[in-house]
């Protein structure tokens, strides 16, 4: 492909030009194909939004790769060591009850988006917030009673994984529920995206945490 | 007309006197020169503290600031290596290369106005100062504070990597100019978009690995410490407080990476210049990239590979062993194509294509002395500070330092609006080049020398006195090559000092990708309102034209008017 391309090209123009073909120019193989409206840029909604789900779907790699690294420390440590596993408290069960049904209510709530009924649309995305934080308080409540059994951060090396595991991923999820009220709150109307590729990024990002909940929590529980 | 990210960084105000752009704009050409400034800041001090370690290996009982200064123990020592190492790491290899160049030239070259999220950009800026700031700040704490302070920059380092390597990648994606595919992309741009999927994938393991031991050192969490594991096992096995198989693991994770991560980037550029300075096409253009895709892939697998000496699972060994003697592959690639496209070259010795070719020289002969540390059996015999300190040094700092170089002799151009002189960089570079030979080459024989495990005892003694005359020779080496570069310095600031009269043409190299396509130095909004359109690869330089090479940008119509 390179090298040749430009010769061949030029080639192919003085062809053109002896046989006065006209209007031979090869056209730009790119992605948009070139098709539309003579060569210009067909009008840019999507080439500014799309960088968003481009952005969310590296940064969940980035984010699992950063958990990845913690699993397999756990994993490593687990075989050297006093090990005294932690159980998962009973709330934390509940909460995960919690984190999935928000992740319906935030599709519902996109789905009611979509098709425009707005205030079904508010009510969902609000009730999918306050799960969120539900979720976040019940996780403190369930770390407030282990602390109460005895176990801390620094009681031994199952218990510190045990709190980074649910303290980062908190974190995470804390990012995530300021997101959903900052989309709730926003006026969308001078954006360059629209409010419903924001929900729709946002959603991913949602429903990565879950999964990343679900993985974290089958690690403590399966592989303590 | 098109504003890119939300209106929330409206066009900048044109007022030159204020300081705000500076510090809250986010221009990426602005963000590129100031990881610039930040790395020639980083790149001052670390030779400093070269200068200071040699001299302090070489002649112990000379007084030397900053060692004897504070109270006057090893661990002041460890802290100016420590120091040595961070900002010639962090802030001149991963900075320079990947977030210097790349940020003022990957949406140029791309034909992009803006970064995907230019004030993600500016985040990143700033929080690589912060953690420039915390690392020399960390030096002048107490060792035990110091450490903490080290570990919380590296981390916050790691988020801003993190951060741009998202930006980078996402605007390699989605803010390609029409016609922009990917096999047109040039050698530059791949590199800096396969780093910074990389960099993703390593960043946040190092900023795991912070998070933990921090944990561990303030809160007395137990990820690495072993109070209790202690007692059960030998005394010999474990050192004292800490578990540091485990953080060293993670460690190595990244930071085998991280040395491909500063290299990647470099092998792009010099991939670039050696055409352009050919005359000629990258020789096998697919298999570079490809080749680049490989040195990627495998240095992400070969973390193992530093942790011979602590004991692993037996078959481990040999895996990372096999991986790391694999890199040779993709990197024989690169070496070919860049032979390839010298072969029979019209070469123009510029300095920047010095520095290439001396960059080609260092990855040769630094590589080699490589093949002796990926061998399990044969490391563990030739592994001696020295010989271990010439190696990486010559091939990643210093043979990342001469693309560094390389690339400012090139952009420079591009940046400022004029060259640097080119007589003075010639000098600059025979002196450099001279230098770090003389320097790095007898550390290896050092190495092999004074510390081989295989020799007896008194064989070790009597070669230490021939070892003490070596060691003399690379710290004169050092001070001289540390002297040479007063000749760049000198140059770079002649040159900025004479940039405002100067008449130099938008595309002094006759370069063929879009950043040559605007004035120099590039205007603010890159392309303005026309968006460029790109029609063909990005190292054309064909027979029969009347100059002789074929810009990306150049409609075919307008080509052929320039056909003999």
């Amino acid at each position: 492909m390179p090298g040749s391309t430009a010769t061949h090209e030029i080639e192919l123009i003085i062809e053109k030009k002896t046989g006065d073909g006209g209007g031979g120019n090869l056209p730009p193989t790119g992605r948009n194909g070139g098709g539309g409206d003579g060569g210009k840029r067909s009008p840019r909604e999507n080439p500014s939004a799309k960088r968003y789900y481009t952005g969310m779907a590296l940064g969940i790699v980035s984010i699992l790769m950063f958990f990845m690294a913690l699993a397999s420390a756990f994993l490593v440590r687990r075989g050297s060591g006093v090990w005294i596993p932690v159980h998962v408290p009973t709330l934390m069960w509940i909460n995960t009850v919690v984190l999935l049904a928000s992740s319906a209510t935030l599709e519902l709530a996109r789905h009611h988006l979509a098709e425009g009924r707005h205030s079904a649309y508010r009510n969902l995305w609000f009730v999918t917030t306050a799960l969120g934080i539900g979720f976040l308080v019940g996780q403190v409540v369930a770390w407030r009673q282990l602390v109460g059994e005895g176990i801390y951060l620094a009681s031994n090396p199952a218990s510190s994984f045990f709190y980074i595991f649910t303290g980062a991923h908190a974190l995470h999820l804390f990012g995530g529920v300021t997101a959903l009220v900052y989309i709730a709150r926003r006026n969308f109307d001078q954006a360059q995206v629209t409010r419903s590729v924001a929900a729709e990024v946002t959603s991913y990002y949602w429903h990565f945490m879950d999964a990343l909940w679900l993985f974290l929590l089958a690690l403590l529980v399966l592989g303590k | 007309m098109v504003t890119y990210d939300d209106g929330a960084n409206a066009p900048q105000s044109a007022r030159p006197s204020s300081l705000a752009p500076y510090l809250f704009g986010t221009d990426h050409k602005t963000i590129g020169l100031e990881y610039l400034w930040l790395a020639l800041v980083s790149v001052l001090l670390g030779v400093v503290l070269s200068t200071l370690l040699r001299v302090h290996s070489s002649w112990p009982d000379t007084a030397i600031p900053f060692l004897n200064g504070f109270e006057y123990t090893p661990d002041r020592y460890a802290a100016v290596r420590l120091l040595h190492g961070s900002l010639m790491v962090f802030f001149v290899l991963t900075a320079a290369p990947q977030l210097g160049f790349g940020n003022y030239l990957l949406p140029l070259q791309i034909g992009a106005p803006e970064m995907a999220f230019p004030t993600l950009n500016r985040v990143s800026f700033w929080l690589t100062v912060a953690s420039l700031g915390g690392m020399m700040g960390s030096f002048f704490c107490a060792t035990e504070t110091g450490i903490n302070v080290w570990l919380a920059s590296a981390a916050i380092f790691a988020v801003g990597a993190l951060l741009s390597a998202l930006n980078f990648t996402v605007t390699t994606i989605d803010l390609r100019a029409e016609g922009m595919s990917l096999p047109r992309l040039p050698v530059t741009v791949w590199a800096w978009f396969l780093n910074s999927i990389l960099s993703m994938l390593i960043f946040s393991v190092l900023l795991a690995g912070c998070a933990a031991l921090l944990s561990d050192r303030l809160l007395g969490s137990q990820f690495f410490s072993v109070t209790s594991f202690l007692a059960a096992q030998p005394q010999n096995l474990v050192r004292q407080g800490s578990l540091p198989i485990l953080w060293q693991r993670l460690f190595w994770y990244f930071a085998q990476a991280e040395v491909y991560v500063a290299m990647l980037p470099c092998f792009g550029i010099i991939t670039h210049l050696v055409s352009t300075f050919s005359r000629k096409p990258v020789w096998k253009e697919r298999l570079v990239v490809l080749a680049l895709c490989g040195v990627g892939l495998i240095g992400f697998c070969v973390w193992g590979y530093h942790m011979f000496a602590t004991g692993m699972n037996p078959y481990a060994p040999l895996v990372f062993a096999v991986l790391a003697s694999s890199l040779g592959v993709p990197a024989a690639f690169l070496l070919a194509s860049w032979l390839g496209t010298l072969w029979e070259a019209r070469l123009q010795l510029t300095t920047a294509m010095l520095f290439s070719i001396g960059f080609i020289s260092l990855f040769i002969a630094g590589g080699l002395s490589g093949i002796f540390l990926a061998r399990q059996d044969l490391s563990s015999a030739a592994v001696s500070e020295d010989f271990v300190i010439g190696h990486f040094h010559l091939v990643m700092g210093v043979a990342a330092t001469f693309a560094i170089l390389a690339a400012l002799f090139f952009w420079f151009p591009k940046i400022f609006g004029c060259r640097l002189s080119e007589p003075l960089g010639k000098v600059h570079f025979w002196m450099t080049f001279t230098g770090v030979y003389l320097i790095f080459m007898p550390m290896h024989w050092l190495g092999l020398l004074t510390q081989s495990r295989l020799l007896p005892d008194a064989q070790r003694v009597a070669l230490a006195s021939a070892g003490a005359s070596i060691r003399t020779l690379v710290t004169v080496a050092t001070i001289s090559t540390v002297f040479a570069q007063v000749l760049f310095l000198i140059n770079f600031v002649e040159a900025l000092a004479r940039r405002k009269a100067s008449q130099e043409e938008d595309n002094p190299w006759r370069a063929t990708t879009l950043e040559w396509s605007v004035a120099s130095p590039a205007p603010q909004s890159n392309f303005g309102n026309a968006r460029p359109t790109v029609y063909r690869g990005a190292y054309e330089f064909p027979e029969g034209l009347v100059n002789d090479f074929a810009p990306q940008h150049l409609a075919p119509e307008l080509l052929a008017q320039k056909v003999r």
